[in-house]
């Protein structure tokens, strides 16, 4: 087994025009069995800027505090929010501080620069990050993600069309995955609103 | 002294995705043609898809060279059956055949992930879809091999199958038409091309219904 | 020292995890694969200096996890790297050496030189005994002229007039070794060098999608990113999908996001 499939997970990040969708699904588990269905991998760091986290629970959580602090140090230290390129080294530097053991974790990474730019970022587990113009995923379920966004990504969708592409594909990949699903949770943000829902899905 | 085991493996994987997807009077099994080994390419026009008997159509990856011995031996098997019969092997006969042949090497089995397409004895679309040792299913569609991890969400989504519990008992069969599942597939292998590196160079879709057989080729990525 | 001060590290490898990783790999739990950049890497110098060249796939296993990603990076002005391996080692690599050379050329007030890059690069991957997995092909001119040299993970280092790397490199240095010479134009150099990587692109499964292409010369560079797309997407389909049902949506909750108020600096500072 590898620790990744640990606890299971599915996440995924997607660009619209002006905007982005990160969604997550909802189960912490021990191996095949389910420990909760209301987990949460989805951590906001600031109003525009989301960062999820895949694979080993507690590293995940570990990871966010660090982060958290780190971010918050340079609130106090700047007096203004870092921006998600900024956000996405710190993870990067963070992570690649421990490349010879590492935090068991993948990061994807979503944000809206100050001029409402969508920027989203996903990374392995020593940091090497990826930015991709379309969509990112990561977890147990990411073979199935690929997939599903490969052949459904449309280019410069608007919220609500963004949100139903990202919660079908999310939903139908983690249907095929049996450590992750148990519904999910879509944040769609736009330069006005953050508009998060909770999807139902198959509980099984 | 712990005994020094060689390591040899007989096995060895050589890539590449197939899909199945049965209509109400059409069956459409397709497979890119790319051959391949660790990061190399050995051919890219190598057909995973052979045609086994009028109605029925086996398309498989996985380990070409096991795939091959299995399709010569169903073939055999078939032409005896001929023979035996004077007539063509119907597609759910020769599901249960490849089963049983697969389960007869239970302890070193065929390398094989099979799809095996076909029209039934009512003309309806039918699709097998296996492990590598004999255990199946009939299903309304179906994708194995390397992509199959990428191609089955989609599918999954476009054409969600009946729950096999409903009663009275739902046909399995998918509502597209035959234009529309043809499409369906281009659009799968296209997107599977995409990420997964062992698929790719040439899709292969061979299209069963009352007229006969036909086979399209469209053009993958060749990277 | 305060706790904060523990927390934000100065820079270096940190270890704690390691025996808790170790324990966890005794117990049967299988470690984790990186995101390697399959790749196909290559360079040569022409006639006025050095052409660098790179596919852009990044893998994890026989996934392609990023189709366009930069493999030629900045190392100084005059000199760029063309990274492959452990995609995390080459970029944090590439980068720590680029930043030396910044901090010696404030230094220096001088241009850097190749071999400085080099030594850098090298001095690095050796102490770390070949587990920082970065294999370079580091190109670029300077006052002694141009440069191309490999760098293995182990830190042992080529001098070259025409380099390979990656799991592409056989089939790249093919097309070099049946076709270089030396003296070749820009023109020629930058399509020679466009062959060898469609070369990696095509017969390597680990190298795709893409060509980048780095020219440098006395004084002067040209990144050519995207210099050519060999392999566009073959099928899209002409009729919009829809879905049978749309997904059921158990609750929403909307924050709205409160405009960025501007702080205007009054004219006069406030005394104390």
């Amino acid at each position: 087994m590898s620790i990744f499939e640990y606890n299971g997970s599915a996440l995924i990040a997607m660009v619209g025009k002006n905007c982005f969708a990160i969604a997550s699904d909802r189960r912490l588990g021990v191996q095949l069995q389910t420990v909760a269905t209301d987990f949460k991998r989805i951590n906001q760091v600031h109003d525009r800027l989301f960062i999820g986290l895949s694979g080993l629970a507690t590293d995940a959580q570990t990871l966010y505090q660090r982060l958290m602090f780190r971010h918050k140090l340079y609130q106090l230290r700047e007096e203004r929010d870092m921006k998600p390129e900024t956000f996405a080294s710190l993870v990067s530097a963070i992570l690649y501080e421990k490349r010879f053991g590492p935090y068991f974790c993948q990061p994807v990474i979503a944000g809206l620069s100050d001029e409402d730019r969508p920027f989203i970022c996903t990374m392995d587990s020593i940091g090497a990050k990826e930015l991709a113009k379309d969509f990112v995923v990561a977890g147990t379920a990411s073979e199935s993600l690929y997939g599903a966004c490969e052949a459904m990504f449309k280019p410069d969708m608007e919220a609500e069309e963004l949100f139903e592409i990202v919660s079908q594909a999310l939903l139908s990949s983690v249907d095929r995955d049996c450590l992750s699903g148990w519904g999910g949770h879509v944040f769609v943000v736009t330069p006005t609103e953050v508009k998060e829902r909770i999807l139902k899905g198959r509980m099984d | 002294m712990t005994k020094q085991h060689a390591n040899w493996s007989p096995y060895d994987n050589n890539g590449g995705s197939c899909v199945a997807i049965a209509g109400a009077n059409y069956c459409v099994i397709a497979a890119d043609t790319r051959m391949s080994t660790g990061y190399s390419i050995l051919t890219r026009d190598y057909s995973k898809i052979c045609k086994l008997a009028d109605k029925a159509v086996l398309a498989s990856s996985g380990f070409q060279a096991d795939v091959k011995a299995l399709q010569k031996h169903l073939a055999a098997k078939h032409l005896i059956y001929q023979h035996q019969h004077n007539k063509q092997m119907s597609c759910p006969a020769m599901a249960q055949l490849l089963s049983n042949t697969l389960y007869y090497k239970r302890f070193f089995p065929y390398y094989a992930f099979n799809v095996l397409g076909g029209l039934d004895s009512e003309g309806k679309g039918c699709v097998f879809t296996y492990d590598a040792v004999g255990s199946y299913e009939r299903v309304g569609y179906s994708s194995q091999g390397s992509g199959s991890t990428l191609i089955i969400p989609f599918l999954d989504n476009q054409l969600k199958s009946p729950s096999p519990l409903l009663l009275p008992a739902v046909d399995a069969v998918t509502p597209l038409s035959e234009a529309e599942a043809i499409d369906l597939v281009k659009t799968v292998f296209a997107s599977a091309t995409e990420r997964d590196i062992y698929t790719g160079d040439r899709l292969e879709i061979v299209v069963l219904n009352a007229d006969g057989t036909r086979y399209e080729y469209m053009e993958l990525r060749k990277d | 020292m305060s706790q904060a001060a523990i927390d934000v590290p100065k820079g270096g490898f940190s270890f704690d995890l390691c025996r808790r990783n170790d324990m966890l790999a005794k117990k049967g739990v299988q470690q984790p694969s990186y995101r390697k950049t399959g790749t196909t890497i290559v360079g040569l110098i022409f006639q006025d200096g050095v052409i660098l060249g790179a596919d852009t796939r990044a893998t994890e296993g026989p996934i392609v996890c990023d189709k366009n990603c930069e493999k030629i990076h900045y190392m100084a002005p005059n000199i760029y790297c063309c990274g492959a391996g452990t995609a995390a080692d080459t970029e944090a690599v590439t980068d720590m050496v680029s930043s030396q050379l910044q901090l010696h050329r404030y230094h220096t007030g001088r241009e850097s030189r190749v071999v400085t890059a080099l030594t850098l690069l090298k001095k690095h991957l050796f102490s770390y005994q070949g587990h920082v997995s970065a294999a370079l092909v580091l190109g670029g001119v300077d006052v002694t002229g141009p440069h191309l040299h490999t760098i293995y993970p182990h830190g042992s280092t080529d001098t070259l007039p025409f380099a390979t790397m990656g799991s592409g490199s056989l089939a790249a240095m093919s097309i070099f070794e049946s076709k270089y010479k030396e003296g070749l134009t820009r023109d020629e150099g930058i399509k020679l060098v466009t062959e060898a990587i469609c070369s990696g692109i095509f017969n390597d499964l680990g190298s795709g999608s893409n060509v980048d292409v780095c020219v440098i010369t006395k004084g002067h560079k040209e990144y050519l990113r995207n210099h050519l797309s060999p392999t566009p997407r073959t099928y899209v389909s002409a009729k919009d999908y829809t879905f049978s049902k749309k997904t059921e949506v158990l609750l929403t909750k909307i924050i709205p996001l409160t405009e960025k108020v501007e702080v205007i600096e009054a004219g006069d500072a406030m005394e104390e």
